[in-house]
């Protein structure tokens, strides 16, 4: 009896039956495939390389124009911090941090590891990331401690007639 | 009738599962490199280092056709080299 419907069922082409692929075809995966998966995998991580090339090439990142008014100086105590944003193509936060009468810091408020949003500890004298315990120096912006892999992009901060502005930092750009 | 291929498919038994073994081993490792290639790559890509993007391209590039190549020596699968027997 099993042996008739074994073969009542093999008569019945695979493109009738309602699972024309078995179990065993469908999760096997050989060492052929795996192999060939690796291939194509190679392929994609070296066209991802690429595009990152082209995306520098066509789209370089522009710097600041101009000078952008932040508050008024008055505003800002010495050992706060004022949170504000530049608009361009995109939105960019920013801090501003009051360290000491007279020095001023403007520092992009992303973080360089996850971009979580920074802040000024007076407490400390450094900038952290909260989110993974990155610390950043006022002064520089330089990681001092932690995951971020790069320092804090900076602008360079301008105060006239009591008003603060920010500008386009010019820096060496060293590798 | 037997010939040089069986011949020595006998003799070494081992050889498809030894050769699979390495190309599987280099393609990873080659895979490996390109992943360290293309963190690095966007990371430093944000600090506008083109060259480094630009070199870790060229090479990953090289990665990928030495994993094409090495494709092209994968053996024959089992079912087929049976039926060439027959």
């Amino acid at each position: 009896m099993a042996k008739k419907e074994s073969h009542d069922r093999s008569e019945i082409p695979a493109w009738k039956s309602d699972f024309p692929i078995s179990e065993e075809q469908a999760t096997h995966v050989n060492r052929r495939e795996f192999a060939k998966f690796l291939g194509l995998l190679s392929g994609a991580l070296a066209l991802g390389n690429g595009v990152i090339v082209i995306r520098a090439l066509a789209f370089p990142s522009k710097p600041l124009e101009g000078e952008h008014f932040v508050c008024n100086a008055d505003e800002v105590a010495v050992g706060e911090m004022f949170q504000f944003e530049i608009r361009g193509n995109e939105i960019i936060p920013y801090i501003l941090i009051h360290l000491e009468e007279g020095e001023w810091r403007a520092f992009e408020q992303k973080c360089t590891h996850l971009t979580c949003a920074v802040r000024y500890r007076e407490d400390l004298g450094k900038i952290e990331c909260p989110c993974h315990h990155g610390f950043f120096s006022a002064d520089t912006g330089e990681v001092l401690q932690g995951p971020p892999p790069r320092s804090l992009p900076r602008l360079e901060v301008v105060i006239k007639e009591g008003k603060v502005y920010v500008r386009e930092e010019k820096q060496d750009k060293t590798v | 009738m037997s010939d040089f291929r069986r011949s020595q498919n006998e003799a070494h038994p081992n050889k498809t599962n030894t050769l699979m073994l390495a190309i599987i081993m280099l393609l990873i490792l080659f895979v490996g490199i390109q992943i360290w290639f293309l963190f690095g790559a966007l990371n430093n890509a944000l600090q506008d280092n083109i060259y480094f993007a630009l070199t870790t391209f060229i090479g990953s590039f090289l990665l990928a056709l030495a994993s094409f190549w090495l494709l092209r020596y994968l053996p024959d699968p089992l079912k087929k080299s049976r039926g060439k027997r027959k």
